[in-house]
Formats: structure tokens, sequence, C-alpha cells
């Protein structure tokens, strides 16, 4: 089966060959791949996609690859302290790791933070042409064979509260829904503009997504997300549905939502990333949602691959597929980019065990 | 509950950071001691806020918005009550460990804490274990809180503990330790005396522990 055949196969509910696989990998962690698979590629890795060259991916014989364009690319920008486009402050943290340091970059200064801001700002341009130029070199070169998604994750949410601070967000939310409004629409018409062009230039899938979920529960009611996030996220999906009605929608939101999975299939959602099983239960979602839903993700990424043994990871990945992955409907991938803290055996284990097992 | 007492505890339970100050004002205009109505209305209110969290009735923002109320409202008491006999419930050094700079879930930690009568000593982000025992030294401290998000950075608590250790101060304080990647089993593994998943189990448990 070629790639796409695959993710195209799992997402119409159909028993591939294998199940897909789709991985990505912080910076440092693409290195030591990199040095373990002896071969070349962009200096620094964009966990995101963005600016890509897909050598890693190609190899491990991943089966979508991913092409980002938006303020998530502001990740993994700079080895050094930066400013975005979008005014948002980065600092760069280094973190210490059985094989070696690591650095997240983490948003530290946000332009917004001051309600005067607010009216006098600026957004960065969606419309430059440049900015979808990666998308068009990777759709001529991959698309025959891969599943291409187009990335616009930190849609609305994320990006608000980058431009905010999360707290001052969450308070607005709270207190003043005017103020809360005019920021969120900022990066909801960046990123709707964006995923349209995308849409426009041929991806298969769009990637939304805004983390509401904690690690055991909502961050917000369902009632608050009904009232900023859902109407937003509705329109986003049917226009991209209206350029290309086959295109499929994913949404990424760390943690537990399942109070608003429901509404999410209900506004037109084809695929929910990346169900960290330690907040919600693979197995129950699939018994909840069967065919109405596709699961991209489901790889514990909290204790199974950083802390886990091999075997642990095989068979993480062996239950998933005879449960969530039953009857097609499972991209298998880590809920996270492949931290530096993962043993290069548990990579293995992970990327052998799916590529490996032929469906039952 | 007391006439002045029930508005203010029912300004911070709706958020009303206005309203708490206003009413907080009023009955100390009224003749009422600054300690009840620290015990009796402000603890009280965050309680009820932890309970409903709890219940799923409040999330964060609601969180947020009830503890910016109560320590509006606590602003007013402070001096009043350095000068009284009102004694905290207990003290608490409480950071995100080195090498993170989430802070979301260890400020909601240490508002609940301030809600439920503990001194907070914050020592923001990225502290590192001697920092976190240079303040226990300084502060006369019963707790230590610390905080982490992530899988790369949780390892830094059970570093922080065996520093604490080692500096001879591992009697002297509790710890608690939460974040996302945290379990009950890790707190035991690294020699924690607990883990809380939420803000509001961790002001519960810390209120156990120093009691």
């Amino acid at each position: 089966m070629k790639h796409r055949e695959r993710v195209e196969t799992v997402l119409n509910h159909e028993k591939p060959d294998r199940c897909p696989m789709q991985i990505s990998f912080t910076p440092e962690f693409a290195v030591r791949l990199r040095k373990d698979l002896e071969i070349q590629g962009r200096q620094v890795h964009n966990p995101h996609g963005g600016g890509n060259t897909y050598e890693l991916e190609r190899t491990l014989g991943e089966d979508m690859l991913l092409t980002s364009v938006g303020w998530a690319n502001s990740y993994y920008m700079d080895d050094k302290a930066y400013v975005d486009e979008w005014g948002i402050g980065w600092d760069v943290q280094p973190y210490q790791t059985p094989y070696g340091i690591g650095h997240y970059t983490e948003i530290v200064a946000h332009p917004l933070v001051d309600d005067v801001a607010v009216a006098d700002y600026q957004p960065p341009d969606p419309n430059r042409e440049h900015l979808y130029s990666d998308a068009k070199q990777m759709i001529q070169a991959f698309k025959d064979e891969y599943w291409i998604v187009g990335v616009t994750v930190t849609t609305i949410f994320e990006t608000a509260w980058a431009l905010r601070g999360l707290e001052q967000m969450l308070l607005d939310m709270a207190t003043d829904s005017d103020l809360a409004n005019h920021i969120l629409d900022i990066p909801y018409h960046y990123h709707l503009t964006a995923a349209k062009r995308l849409a426009e230039l041929g991806v298969d899938m769009i990637w939304t997504g805004d983390d509401v979920g904690a690690q055991y529960g909502m961050l917000i009611s369902p009632k608050m997300w009904r009232e900023y996030l859902k109407p937003r996220m509705s329109n986003f999906f049917a226009e991209l549905k209206a350029i290309n009605p086959n295109i499929k929608i994913a949404y990424h939101s760390d943690g537990d939502i399942s109070p608003i999975i429901p509404e999410l299939v209900e506004i037109g959602l084809d695929v929910l990333n990346p169900v960290q099983p330690a907040s919600m239960d693979p197995i129950k979602l699939k018994r909840e949602y069967a065919d109405q839903l596709s699961f991209w993700g489901t790889i514990d990424e909290q204790h199974t691959l950083p802390f886990g043994s091999p075997t642990d990871v095989r068979n993480e990945v062996l239950e998933r597929l005879s449960t969530t992955g039953k009857n097609g409907g499972l991209i298998l991938s880590p809920t996270h980019h492949v931290q530096l803290d993962t043993p290069m055996e548990n990579f293995w284990a992970m990327v052998n065990t799916i590529t490996n097992t032929t469906y039952q | 509950m007391d006439q002045t007492l029930e508005p203010i505890y029912n300004a911070v339970l709706n958020g009303d950071k206005d309203a708490a100050v206003e009413n907080v004002q009023a009955a100390l205009d009224a003749g009422t001691d600054a300690g009840v109505i620290l015990q009796k209305s402000l603890i009280p209110a965050m309680e009820k806020v932890g309970q409903l969290f709890e219940a799923g009735e409040y999330y964060v923002p609601e969180m947020l918005i009830a503890a910016r109320a109560m320590q509006a409202g606590l602003g007013l008491l402070k001096p009043l009550l350095v000068d009284s006999d009102v004694k905290p419930t207990g003290k608490v050094v409480i950071g995100t460990v080195k090498g993170d700079l989430h802070d979301i879930g260890k400020n909601l930690v240490a508002m609940m804490l301030e809600g439920a009568g503990f001194e907070i000593h914050d020592l923001g982000t990225d502290v590192s274990p001697d920092k976190f025992i240079t303040a226990i030294k300084e502060e006369n401290v019963d707790i230590l809180a610390m905080s982490a998000l992530l899988t790369t950075t949780m390892p830094m608590m059970e570093t922080t503990i065996k520093a604490v250790d080692e500096a001879g101060l591992r009697d002297v304080v509790k710890i608690i330790i939460g974040g996302a990647p945290v379990t009950t089993e890790y707190a035991q593994k690294i020699g924690a005396d607990g883990f809380a998943p939420d803000a509001s189990q961790a002001a519960s448990m810390a209120k156990r522990l120093v009691a």
C-alpha cells in the first residue's frame, strides 16, 4: 500500500496492511536520530513541520507529512531568546536528560498584556506568498505517495493566550467577553486564512488545535468552550469543507476533553489528536465513537515512552492495534514530539512494532 | 453566616473582586475582627471554590477570578492580621523546579493554599535545589511544594528532595509535588510526602500534613 492509501483506508474505517504512523521529534531528538540513522537533513528540525525536508520521516516509513503555516512555527525558532513576528517573546530553557541537554523554547512575554495594547495591535499578514512556498513544494514532491497535512494548530485559544498571557486570557474569558472575543479573533482570522490557502493548494487534511484539556479534566468549562471556541471552530471546519468537501479535519488538544468530543464530531471533526492515554481512555473512546471519529496519537509520552521498557512500548502498540485500531480508525503516533528523555530502544520498539505488525 | 460576612463569602465565590473589597471594608468598618473575616468568610469561600472545582462545576477561570477576589479582600486584612494573634495555617515555599518555566498549575496551588490560610513564599519558576534549600532555612517553613509539567523536568523533583535531605532539612519540612506527569507512585518513589492531582486537593492535603 502507498503511504497515502494507508491513511485514507483507516480514515474510511477500513483495515489497512499495517497501521499508519506519524512521528515528530524535538530538535535534539532529531539530531540523535539522524546520528542513529546516519542521515543528513535540515539542521534544526521543526516538530510542527514548517521548513522540514522530511528525510527522517520518510526513512522511518511515516505515512503522513506535515507542513505548517501559523504561529506554531514560532516554536524552536532560535537557540537564544527571540521575539517572533507576533511580538511574542521567547526564551530558551535548557533541561537535563540521561541523553544530554535539551532546550525548550518557552513563551515569556506577551505583547497584549496591557489592555491599551489590544486596540492598536497589528497581527502579521497571512497572505504573504512566501509563507506557502514550502507547502507548494512538498505537495508537488510528495502528494502522490504521502498523506499531506496542512498544520494550523494553536488555532485560536493558544495563540490568543500567548498574545495576552494565559491567566489574563482566562480572566478575560470569565469577566470581559467583548475583550476576549476581540483577542480570540486575531489568531482565528489568521489561521483560517492560512488553512483555506493550504486547502486550496491541495493538502489532504488540515490539523487544527487548541489545548483546552488539563491532565484530569478540561481547563475551561464546556459552557465556556461553547461560548468562545465552538462557534469559531465550527465555521473554521465549514469553510474548509466548502473549499474541498473531501478534506479531512483533525483537531488537537492535550489532556482530557471528553465532554466536548460529541460536539466536535457534530461540527464536522474527522480525526482527534493526540488522545493522551493517561487522560482519556482510547478503548472507551473507540467504543463511544466507533466509525464517527478516527484517532491519531495514543502512544503514551508521559510514562511509557520515556520511562517504560521496550517491551512496555511494544505491548502498548499491540494493545492499541487490537482495540482502538480495530477495523481502522487509528493513526499511531506518540502523544507529543518525541522528547530527548526517550531511550532509543523504546523509540525503535515503537517504530518497529508499528511497521512490522500486519493488520489482523 | 453573619450578615456582614455573607456578602464577602458570595463575592469570592462569584469572583467579584470589587464586591469583595467593598464588603471586607464594610465588615471592618462595622468592627468585625480581621481574623474573623479571614476565618469565617474568605477561607470558607475558597474551600467552597475547591469543592465546586472538584465537582466539575468550576474550572480554572472561575478558580482564578475567585482567588483574585479573595486576594483583594485579604490585601485589606493583612496589615491588621500582623498586629493580631491570628497565625497562618502553616508556611509554604512553592516553586516550579529547575528547567521548567510553566507556572499556571503552581500559581493555582499557591492561590488555593493561600485561600486555606497558609502563608506563601512563591519562588517562581526554574527554581534550583539551592534556592529551595535557602528558602527553607530562612523562612521556618512547614511545607515545600514543587511543580513540574514535563517528563524532562520531573526528575528534578527527586534531585531537589535528595539535596534537601543532604542539607539535613528533610525532617524539617513536608514535601508535596504536582504536575501533569506526576503520580502518587512517583511521589512515593522519590520520597515526597504527597501528591495531589489538582490545586483544591493540594490544599486539603497540605492542611492534613500540618494538622
